[in-house]
């Protein structure tokens, strides 16, 4: 029997890129796919992504084809034209991209020479990229919509920028903080001299997207997403990339902020001199949270349940950082058994000694089993020792986990829907103190 | 007074083998024998009912219906053709475009909304496109649809091996519902010992050689004249072989899930009956 996902955490691959085609301003989407598939698409993602709404063009006035039997068919390649045409007319953009549905993909419509008719007019450019869904989910559609870009959009640029990134790996929506995430990896590259180009962070723009070829690094902060891009922009405009896990708090981020120090060979003083500051403003915030920590004993088991960028450096600050006990952590992606033995060697080397059991499943259903498994059972024995207290990590899939053994929730990855995500960030220096914020106002939450 | 009861009739084989021409001189002849047959053309190509219809005069279901939109009248797409046999075609999009497969299903759809099934029809042949390429090709033999299957083959090599492909696919749908192969009609393409390799082939497929169709130019005669064999010349040796086939389908009870044979068991087949030794002696 095939396999199926007990509540997936993720979109379709039309989802993925309809998620980077939000973030990007004046980027107008035009759906090639039947009726339907976009306003699934938006209710999904709109609230799953801790209410990213449609703006200018998205959600329910998001240009679509709308597709029917009759242009399965005989084809719905003079539809797409049509709809290209109108929304031309009528949508402002200066970008605009078809992406498709599997319907189409499967009756071989074309939409790349479809958009071909509409190249070096008086037009804004329009290019196609097929994003068939049965070929992955939306973090493999983040990943088609910018190699397309790249492909299609991007300018080449001979020179190189010395000390220019562009960072990969963040996906829109998927991950609910990605545009709070942006901001801050842009801001502590910045400490070290590094201009980072995020591509759709805070003020940036499709000028920024552009013009990225001049960057001499692409820095992906994903052990496993983010490939076709980067290899795109290696293939094409000759520039090389860097894996780095998610940096999540101050350990992380010294080490993320070393490890690309190390690559442009930027001086020890100045990177120290960063992070000496950082150090300060960090530590000092921590400190607010010592004596109720100490006092009330804020220590906790801890059970994360997210994707392979979030789930092991959570973990890891959980452990390192917060002093916790990391019990159990499930990464909830399709992931191929190399990504999988990869992020496995995120786990061996806290600096607590410790290591939490973890599982791979993409199942939601699955955790309390992991759950039942890592501890023993309470089985009315004189004395038990239980599990507790925990609190749980993960997305609102957890509630239910969450209800069932009393441990608190506190949703980091998609889908959330219990709150309002803006521009806060868990990567980083300020996202660490950010995480710890939310943690501990879970736990004081009642007082 | 026996059950009227009418039988559907999936004609496949491979690609140019004479599918649409068997179905057309075999329906005439079933026609003769006062029989209600409307016939079912599932080719994009649409050309599976010119020799009943005297020519392509006709509209296709899917131009119908890509210009008319649903509501049309079932006589605009179903014409009368050679002593009354009702003639559809499917018809499809142009090559290198849209789905095919997709328009077989939403044709034959159309017609069962349109009530093109009538309770006084005794057939309704599916003449469909030689290789089946994809889940709508398979359309006329899904459940509720054509029960019994002819293979059009002939003795060479590569119609067999579209023959047992084909057994393949039904023997899929055999499985799960009542479809079954009627027998191999063959298509004589004067090869040699080619009834006895038929036989053969047949008979390891565990169906039988319904009937084999000499071959003779009267046909191509005849369609050039747009008509099929019976109508062009009735008294001919040809129309009465199609007679004959038409007789044999009528009198039909030997229907089986074939056993598709093994590539290795097919080629054993081939080299048993000399098949391999004239492809290595011929030479030019």
């Amino acid at each position: 029997m095939s396999k199926y996902v007990d509540r997936p955490r993720f979109g379709c691959a039309m989802a993925g890129a309809l998620g980077v085609l939000r973030a990007i301003p004046r980027a107008i989407p035009i759906i090639h796919a039947s009726t339907g598939c976009g306003y699934n698409v938006y209710n999904g993602t709109n609230a799953g992504s801790a209410y990213l709404g449609g703006g200018y063009c998205g959600a329910t006035s998001t240009p679509s084809s709308n597709i029917i039997e009759k242009e399965i068919v005989f084809g719905g390649e003079d539809r797409l034209e049509e709809q290209i045409k109108t929304t031309l007319e009528i949508m402002d953009g200066d970008l605009y991209v078809v992406v498709t549905g599997c319907m189409v993909e499967m009756v071989g419509d074309d939409a790349e020479s479809v958009v071909k008719e509409f190249a070096g007019s008086e037009n804004p450019p329009v290019i196609a990229v097929p994003t068939p869904s049965f070929k992955g989910n939306s973090y493999y559609g983040y990943d088609l919509l910018l190699e397309g870009l790249v492909k299609q959009y991007i300018v080449p640029k001979e020179k190189k920028e010395v000390r220019t990134v562009n960072i990969l790996g963040i996906l829109p929506g998927q991950d609910v903080l990605w545009k709070g995430n942006l901001k801050e990896i842009k801001r502590v590259l910045q400490l070290i001299g590094i201009k980072a180009n995020t591509l759709f962070g805070e003020g940036e723009t499709l000028q920024d997207i552009q013009h990225s070829a001049v960057a001499s690094l692409n820095i992906i902060v994903s052990d496993v997403y983010g490939s076709l891009t980067a290899e795109a922009y290696k293939e094409i405009h000759e520039i090389p990339f860097i894996r780095t896990a998610l940096p999540v708090g101050y350990l992380q981020t010294e080490k993320f902020l070393r490890e690309i120090g190390g690559y442009f060979k930027i001086a020890e003083s100045v990177i120290e001199k960063a992070l000496e500051s950082e150090r300060d403003i960090y530590f000092d915030y921590v400190e607010r949270i010592a004596d109720i920590y100490n006092d009330v004993d804020f220590q906790r088991y801890s059970i994360v349940v997210s994707d392979a960028n979030y789930a092991p450096s959570v973990s890891e600050f959980l452990s390192d950082e917060l002093g916790w006990l990391p019990q159990l952590t499930v990464i909830t992606d399709f992931l191929t058994e190399q990504q999988k033995q990869k992020l496995e060697r995120r786990f061996e080397a806290y600096a607590s000694g410790l290591k939490p059991t973890v599982r791979f499943d993409t199942d939601t259903s699955s955790v309390r089993r992991y759950l039942k498994d890592t501890w023993e059972l309470d089985s009315n024995q004189r004395y038990y020792d239980s599990l507790g207290p925990s609190v749980i990590l993960g997305s609102v899939f957890e509630k239910d986990l969450s209800d069932e053994f009393k441990y608190p929730l506190i949703t980091i990855s998609f889908p959330v829907t219990n709150r309002v995500i803006m521009n806060r960030a868990y990567v980083g220096f300020n996202g660490g103190i950010t995480l710890i914020e939310d943690i501990f106002t879970t736990l004081v939450a009642g007082r | 007074m026996a059950e009227h009861k009418l039988r559907q009739i999936a004609i496949y084989g491979k690609g140019g083998i004479g599918k649409s021409t068997t179905t057309q001189n075999l329906t005439a002849g079933l026609a003769e024998l006062e029989k209600n047959v409307l016939v079912v053309g599932c080719d994009p190509k649409a050309d599976s009912t010119r020799l009943l219809l005297g020519g392509l005069a006709q509209r296709t279901v899917l131009d119908t219906l890509r210009e008319e939109g649903e509501e049309v009248e079932l006589n605009k797409i179903m014409k009368p053709g050679f002593k009354g046999i009702k003639c559809v075609e499917s018809g499809g999009p142009e090559p290198g475009v849209g789905c095919a497969g997709r328009g077989i299903i939403t044709s034959i759809g159309l017609l069962e909304r349109l009530g093109a099934y009538t309770e006084e029809l005794d057939y309704v042949f599916y003449d469909v496109l030689g290789d089946v390429v994809c889940g709508g090709f398979a359309m006329p033999i899904r459940e509720g649809k054509a029960k019994e299957i002819y293979i059009v083959a002939s003795g060479e090599m590569m119609a067999l091996y579209a023959a047992n492909n084909i057994a393949k696919g039904i023997q899929k749908y055999a499985k799960k519902g009542g479809v079954r192969l009627g027998g191999i009609i063959c298509n004589s393409r004067n090869v040699d010992r080619e009834i006895e390799l038929l036989k053969a082939f047949s008979e390891e497929l565990g169906t039988q050689l319904i009937y084999l169709v000499p071959r003779d130019n009267i046909v191509q005669r005849a369609e050039i004249r747009k008509k099929t064999v019976i109508e062009y010349q009735p008294e001919s040796h040809q129309a009465v072989e199609y007679r004959e086939l038409a007789r044999k389908i009528e009198e039909n009870q030997y229907f089986v899930i074939p056993k598709p044979m093994t590539q290795e068991r097919l080629e054993e087949i081939l080299v048993e009956y000399g098949l391999m030794d004239l492809v290595e002696e011929y030479h030019i």
